[in-house]
C-alpha cells in the first residue's frame, strides 16, 4: 500500500554521517530527551501559548543549548526573514561551535561571565526578558554538563510561521499523489525542501503544533487524503494529536519506524469521538510499543490495537476479522427526510410473557427443573449443557433510579448485607461485563466457560441462590420464541426475575437468556431426562428492582405527557398473561394430563394465571375450546378466589 | 469463525473467535444505541434488521424491519445508557451467530425538571432498567465487502423488556 521513497536500510548510515557532518545528529539525540520527558524541564509545556513565540524555538531545541549556538536560533526565528537568512551565514559558525569540548567549556565561560548584553537573546531584542534568558542559559549549561556531550548542537531552525508555511506547502504538494490520494510524508528529515529551507519536521525538532501545520496543509488537498505515510519521522503520540482533527477520513495510515511507545500514544488518534473512525489499514512496525508487545503477546497487541480502531481491517499487513453491519451512518448525512421522534406515549402497553412456537409445558418443565437444580445441586447441571455450550454471567452494579426512589434497598430487610465482591472476581474468573473488560482480552477469554463440565464446576463456586419459582408468578417474566440454529430450530428464552442470595438472604434481580435446542436421542441430556439442551446461557445479575416493571398495562412516558393523554382510550392489548414457571406440584399435575389437552391447559395457565386445576375446569366447562374458555375466564375472573391462581 | 473453514460447523471456539465476537458486540452495541437515540433513527435503525427478523418489545411480537419501523415510529425520544453487556459466539455454524445481552437504563421523552435540591418522590418519568437480547446472524446473501470480514451480520432476533 505504502510505497516509501525513503532510503534503503543501508543508506541510513550515510544519512547519519551526513547529519553528523552537518553537526546535526547529536541535536536529534537531545531532542528525544526534550520531547519524551517534558517533566525534565519543568513547566515548559505549560508556558506555551498557541502563538508561535521565538522562545519556543529555543526551548524546543532542547535543554542543552548553549549561548553561541542559540544565537543561530535567534538569528532565524526572530529575523524578519526567518526562512532565508540562515544557511549561508550561519553554517560555518555552527561547525566551529559544535565540535570540541574545549569550545563547550569556552561557551560556558562566556555564559557565566557575560551579562545580558552579550547574550544572544538580548542581542536579538529579548532584553525585556532577562530572567527568562538567564534561566535558559542555566538550563543550557546544566544540560550540557549532564549529558556530557562534546557537541552541543543546534541547529537549523525555522518554524512554520506565517511565511515559514510556504516551504511546507511546497513540500506537501511535492509529496502528494492525487491519483492515488496518497500523501507520502515519510522520512521528512531527508527531504530536499527540508534541507533547503532548514525546516524542523515534527519529530526532528518540530512539535505537535508544527505537525498540526502540516496536517492542516494536507487537509487542503483535493481530493481528500485517503492514505498517509508518516513513516520514519520519530513521531510520538503528541505529534499526532491533531491528525484526526484535520484528516478524519483517513483510510490507510503508516506510522512505521516512529516513536509510539504506549497505548496512550495511540489514543491520540483512536477513540470514540472525532477520531479516525474510518481507518482500515494501519502500520505500526518499527515502533517501541509494537516491538515490546509483539514479544510479550502478539495476539494481545492485535486485540488492543483493533479494539481502539473498530473499523480496522489490517494491522501491519495482517487481516483483522471484522464483522460489519449494513448500516449507513454518514456523519454529515442530511436529515431532511427523517422525522424527529416526538411521541409522548409508548407504541404499546406492557404485555405479559410471550411464549411463541413452543409447547409451553416443555418450556416450563425445563425452567422449573433448571432453577431447582441450580439452587440445590449445581454440579448435576453438567448434563443440561451441550458439550460446546457457553456460559458467563455479568454484573450490572448500578443502582436503578426507580428502586432508589422507592427506597427498596432500605425497606427490604437484608439488602444492606449484600455485597458485589463475591460476584465480581472469582479467582481467575468473575463478572464478564464487557463494558469493564475492554482492556483485558485475557479476562474476556477466562470468564467465558465452555462445555457442560466446565460450566457445572464453575457455577458450583458461585454464591448460593434461591429462585422462588413456585411463589407468586408475577415475580417472573418469560419471553420465548424460535430462532434458527444451524439447520435446527432452536429456542431463544429470556427469563427476568429475582432470587434470594444466601447467606445474606437479600434479593437480587436477574435476566437470564438461554439458547436451547432439542436434546438429540441418546445424548447425555436426553438420558438424564432433559428434552432440551442448553447451547448458550448468559446471566445478568443486577441490583433489585420491583417486578412491577413488567406489570401488564399502560406505561407512562413522562408525568406531564401522561396528563395530556389521560383522556385517550387505552391501547388494546392482550392482558393477563403470566409466567409459565409452575411449582413442582403444578408441574406434576400438568404432566399427568395427556396431550393435546396438556398444551391447552398450559395455554390457559399462561394466559389467565389460573392454576392447573382451575384451567382444566375452565376448559372442561367450555368444551376444551381455548378461546371460549378464555372468554369465560374474562367474565368470571373478578369472582375467583386467590387460590384459583398460580 | 475462522474464514478458512466456512461451510463446516465449528464446534470448538478459539480465542480469536471470542475476540472477534467481543469486538463485534462492542461495535454493534455502540452503533445500535447511538442510532436508536438519534433523531434519524426511523431512517437508520431498520437497516439493522431483515424481513425475517423476530422481535418482541415488552411482550409484543413484531416481525422484521417493518415491524421495527412501526414500533419506533410511535416511540418517544430515547436516551439509552449501557451498563453491562456480554456476548457469546454461538457454536454450530460458521461464521457463528452472536448472542448479545445488554443491561442498562433508558429514559423516554423529556425528563421533568425539578427545582434544585428537590427530588422527585414519584418514579414516573425516571429512567427504566431495560434488558435486551440480540441474536446477530450472518447474512449469507451479502458477500463480504472487505478483506478479513467473515460476514455481514443482521439482527435475527431482538427481545426487549423493561425490568426496573
Amino acid at each position: 500500500m505504502f510505497s516509501s521513497p525513503t532510503p534503503a536500510p543501508g543508506s541510513r548510515t550515510l544519512a547519519s554521517n551526513a547529519l553528523r557532518n552537518a553537526g546535526l545528529i547529536d541535536r536529534d539525540a537531545k531532542m528525544r530527551d526534550a520531547t519524551d520527558k517534558p517533566g525534565g524541564r519543568k513547566g515548559s509545556s505549560k508556558t506555551r501559548s498557541h502563538r508561535t513565540r521565538p522562545i519556543d524555538v529555543y526551548k524546543d531545541s532542547g535543554p542543552n543549548k548553549s549561548g553561541s549556538s542559540s544565537s543561530r536560533h535567534t538569528l532565524n526565528s526572530w529575523s524578519s526573514h526567518p526562512t532565508f537568512i540562515l544557511p549561508s551565514a550561519a553554517n560555518p559558525n555552527l561547525r566551529s561551535t559544535l565540535l570540541s569540548p574545549s569550545q563547550l567549556s569556552a561557551r560556558m565561560n562566556i555564559n557565566s561571565s557575560h551579562g545580558g548584553s552579550s547574550d544572544p537573546l538580548t542581542i536579538r531584542g529579548a532584553s525585556s526578558r532577562p530572567a527568562t534568558a538567564g534561566r535558559l542559559r542555566r538550563n543550557a549549561v546544566s544540560g550540557a554538563v549532564g549529558t556530557n556531550s562534546p557537541s552541543l548542537i543546534p541547529v537549523r531552525v525555522t518554524r512554520p510561521t506565517l511565511k515559514g508555511v510556504e516551504p511546507w506547502r511546497k513540500l506537501v504538494q511535492k509529496r502528494w499523489n492525487s491519483a492515488t490520494a496518497l500523501l507520502d510524508l515519510s522520512n521528512l528529515i531527508e527531504d530536499e525542501i527540508v534541507k533547503q529551507f532548514n525546516l524542523l519536521p515534527p519529530g526532528h525538532g518540530g512539535n505537535s503544533r508544527d505537525a498540526a501545520v502540516v496536517f492542516k496543509l494536507a487537509k487542503e488537498l483535493k481530493p481528500q487524503v485517503q492514505s498517509l505515510n508518516l513513516a520514519k519521522n520519530r513521531l510520538n503520540g503528541q505529534h499526532l494529536s491533531q491528525l484526526s482533527h484535520y484528516l478524519p477520513g483517513l483510510v490507510n495510515l503508516s506510522l512505521q519506524d516512529n516513536d509510539i511507545r504506549t497505548y496512550r500514544d495511540l489514543d491520540f488518534i483512536s477513540g470514540k469521538k472525532d477520531k479516525l473512525t474510518g481507518l482500515k489499514e494501519l502500520l505500526l512496525a518499527g515502533n517501541p510499543l509494537r516491538d515490546e508487545m509483539m514479544q510479550k503477546d502478539a495476539e494481545q497487541f492485535k486485540n488492543e490495537v483493533s479494539r481502539r480502531f473498530p473499523s480496522l481491517l489490517t494491522l501491519d499487513g495482517q487481516p483483522i476479522a471484522q464483522i460489519s453491519f449494513d448500516v449507513s451512518r454518514e456523519p454529515n448525512k442530511p436529515l431532511t427526510t427523517a422525522l424527529e421522534p416526538s411521541s409522548t406515549t409508548f407504541p404499546a402497553e406492557m404485555s405479559g410473557s410471550l411464549i411463541v412456537g413452543v409447547d409451553g409445558a416443555l418450556l416450563s418443565t425445563f425452567l422449573v427443573r433448571f432453577f431447582s437444580v441450580y439452587d440445590s445441586q449445581r454440579a448435576a447441571l453438567n448434563d443440561a449443557y451441550d458439550a460446546t455450550a457457553t456460559f458467563s454471567y455479568s454484573c450490572n452494579t448500578s443502582i436503578p433510579e426507580r428502586a432508589r426512589t422507592l427506597a427498596l434497598h432500605h425497606k427490604l430487610p437484608n439488602q444492606r448485607k449484600l455485597e458485589w465482591g463475591p460476584w465480581l472476581d472469582q479467582g481467575n474468573a468473575g463478572s464478564r461485563n464487557l463494558t469493564r473488560l475492554s482492556h483485558s482480552h485475557e479476562k474476556q477469554v477466562q470468564r467465558l466457560f465452555i462445555g457442560g463440565e466446565a460450566i457445572a464446576n464453575y457455577v458450583s463456586t458461585l454464591p448460593t441462590t434461591k429462585h422462588d419459582i413456585s411463589g407468586p408468578p408475577e415475580k417472573f417474566c418469560v419471553d420465548c420464541f424460535p430462532v434458527a440454529h444451524g439447520g435446527l430450530m432452536g429456542l431463544l428464552v429470556m427469563v427476568h426475575g429475582e432470587f434470594t442470595e444466601l447467606p445474606a438472604e437479600g434479593l437480587r434481580s436477574f435476566d437470564r437468556t438461554f439458547v436451547l435446542v432439542p436434546a438429540p436421542e441418546g445424548s447425555r441430556a436426553k438420558l438424564s431426562g432433559w428434552d432440551v439442551v442448553i447451547i448458550s446461557d448468559q446471566w445478568t445479575i443486577r441490583a433489585y428492582s420491583s417486578p412491577d416493571a413488567w406489570k401488564p398495562g399502560p406505561m407512562i412516558v413522562q408525568p406531564s405527557a401522561a396528563r395530556q393523554t389521560k383522556a385517550g382510550p387505552p391501547a388494546n392489548s392482550d392482558k393477563g398473561s403470566t409466567p409459565t414457571i409452575l411449582s413442582p406440584e403444578q408441574q406434576n399435575t400438568l404432566s399427568q394430563i395427556p396431550e393435546p389437552e396438556r398444551a391447552k391447559v398450559l395455554h390457559i395457565c399462561v394466559r389467565t394465571g389460573l392454576n392447573v386445576q382451575f384451567s382444566v375446569d375452565c376448559l372442561t366447562n367450555n368444551g376444551w375450546d381455548v378461546e371460549k374458555a378464555f372468554a369465560n375466564f374474562e367474565q368470571v375472573k373478578g369472582t375467583l378466589a386467590r387460590d384459583a391462581f398460580l | 469463525m475462522t474464514t478458512s473453514s466456512s461451510g463446516s460447523a465449528i464446534t470448538v471456539l478459539t480465542r480469536d473467535d471470542i475476540s472477534i465476537a467481543t469486538r463485534a458486540a462492542d461495535k454493534f452495541t455502540q452503533l445500535y444505541y447511538a442510532t436508536y437515540d438519534s433523531p434519524s433513527r426511523l431512517a437508520d435503525l431498520p437497516n439493522f434488521y431483515r424481513p425475517v427478523s423476530s422481535l418482541t418489545w415488552n411482550g409484543k411480537p413484531l416481525q422484521g424491519s417493518d415491524g421495527l419501523r412501526s414500533l419506533i415510529e410511535k416511540m418517544p425520544p430515547t436516551k439509552h445508557e449501557m451498563q453491562s453487556f456480554d456476548c457469546h459466539p454461538i457454536p454450530g455454524a460458521s461464521p457463528p451467530s452472536l448472542l448479545i445481552t445488554v443491561s442498562g437504563t433508558v429514559i423516554h421523552g423529556k425528563p421533568t425538571q425539578h427545582a434544585p435540591g428537590q427530588r422527585s418522590k414519584s418514579v414516573e418519568g425516571q429512567s427504566r432498567v431495560f434488558s435486551q437480547t440480540f441474536m446477530l446472524v450472518p447474512d449469507s446473501a451479502a458477500a463480504p465487502s472487505q478483506p478479513g470480514e467473515p460476514a455481514k451480520y443482521y439482527i435475527g432476533a431482538d427481545a426487549l423488556r423493561f425490568v426496573g
